[in-house]
């Protein structure tokens, strides 16, 4: 199988992680009883029916074995996704859903509810010339003085009406998964292929009112806001990985500012919102514009 | 004062299924049966470290008058109103001696 999300590195050293392409068979689904998730021996185990079973293990190892005549594109999605958020965990490095942007050298994670325009902010950003770090798993690396994000493969996910407010026309972009109506675009030519510091978290949020507005949180709702955005945390139990992760967004949430960005629901210019964003990274402190 | 004050030489501990961290040295707990979120403070993470295994209050008082400027008397009311808001929320269990 190729993943033309995937680009290489020239002159990398390692293999950072190895996927592994098993035959397809008829009962990969047989060691699943009611749940399509399950912990055997420190391997993560994910059954999507019709599709594939993959493990992940190590946080370097990913073993997929997919249904006979399985869609490929759907196999693909769930390997860059939830295989890749599980792979995060594994490796002590915390994913949050959404886009991350860079500004001056410094990362902005744009996170939020699925609709909530988080791609369609981030596709306007990279048309403004501002470098994506990453589009829809965001990996923090937390050190002992630095939270730092690591890039993700170069595609964005963007909803079809996303596009057409772009400009963009749907018919240049295969469809990435036949039922939901979301195009990959690549974008090769602005992804930020460093790791690069996080200096704040930006929640996406619909909203009634006419103009969009911008709010920094306080220390426990920009917790909150961490913890209903970790990438997948579902799965944090199973994996026994719940105090890391709450102590992970603790440590975000004291030292990054975290804010709320409203935005309209409809009719509302993704350009307005960059502009909200930038205006904010020009401020030490902002509270309400 | 109500009727189920704990007592002086009650046992008290903390209660199963929280997720704890500190935020700029305060203690930040959530719970995962319901999802609430409870910020101890500092001293009150101090007290929350205190009895993680089974202490009395007055365990808790000795303890504490020695870490900050604090009459006794003073620092049993306050810890034992604190410790009735971590009960009431059911943050502790209460032992009967």
């Amino acid at each position: 199988m190729v993943l033309p999300e995937g680009f290489e590195i020239n002159g990398m050293q390692s293999v950072d992680v190895e996927i592994d392409l098993n035959p397809p068979q008829d009962n990969v689904r047989d060691s699943f009883e009611t749940a399509n998730f399950r912990v055997d021996n420190g391997r993560f185990l994910f059954h999507v029916p019709e599709t594939a079973v993959y493990s992940v293990a190590d946080g370097t190892h990913i073993a997929v074995t997919p249904y006979p005549g399985a869609d490929e594109a759907k196999i693909r999605l769930f390997l860059l996704g939830t295989c890749m958020g599980v792979l995060l965990m594994q490796r002590g490095i915390l994913p949050l859903h959404g886009s991350a942007v860079v500004i001056d050298g410094k990362v902005y994670a744009i996170v939020g509810e699925s609709g909530a325009g988080k791609s369609t902010l981030a596709a306007a950003f990279a048309r403004a010339g501002y470098p994506l770090m990453t589009d829809d798993v965001i990996a923090v690396a937390l050190t002992d003085d630095a939270a730092l994000v690591h890039p993700s493969y170069p595609q964005q996910k963007l909803w079809e009406e996303s596009i057409e407010q772009l400009g963009l026309h749907d018919r240049d972009y295969s469809s990435i998964y036949q039922r939901v109506n979301k195009y990959a675009v690549p974008i090769r030519s602005r992804f930020c292929r460093e790791a690069l510091p996080l200096a704040g978290i930006v929640e996406l949020v619909k909203s009634d009112a006419p103009e969009p507005s911008i709010q920094a949180y306080n220390r426990l709702e920009g917790l909150h806001a961490l913890n209903v955005h970790t990438y997948r945390n579902s799965l944090l139990h199973l994996m026994n990985r719940q105090q890391w992760q709450f102590q992970s967004i603790a440590r975000l949430a004291s030292e990054l500012p975290v804010y709320r960005l409203r935005r309209p629901a409809d009719g509302f210019s993704a350009f307005d919102l960059v502009d909200q964003i930038i205006r904010l990274t020009n401020k030490r402190e902002v509270v309400i514009s | 004062m109500s009727v189920d004050m704990i007592a002086l030489s009650g046992l008290v501990v903390q209660s199963q299924g929280y997720l704890v961290s500190e935020m700029n040295g305060e203690k930040v707990m959530l719970s995962i049966e319901n999802g609430k979120y409870y910020n101890l403070g500092q001293i009150g993470g101090r007290v929350w470290e205190l009895i993680e295994s089974p202490a009395s209050i007055q365990d808790v008082v000795d303890r504490l008058v020695t870490e900050y400027v604090i009459e006794p008397e003073e620092c049993q009311r306050q810890v034992r109103r604190f410790l009735q808001q971590l009960k009431a929320e059911g943050l502790i269990q209460v032992g009967k001696e």
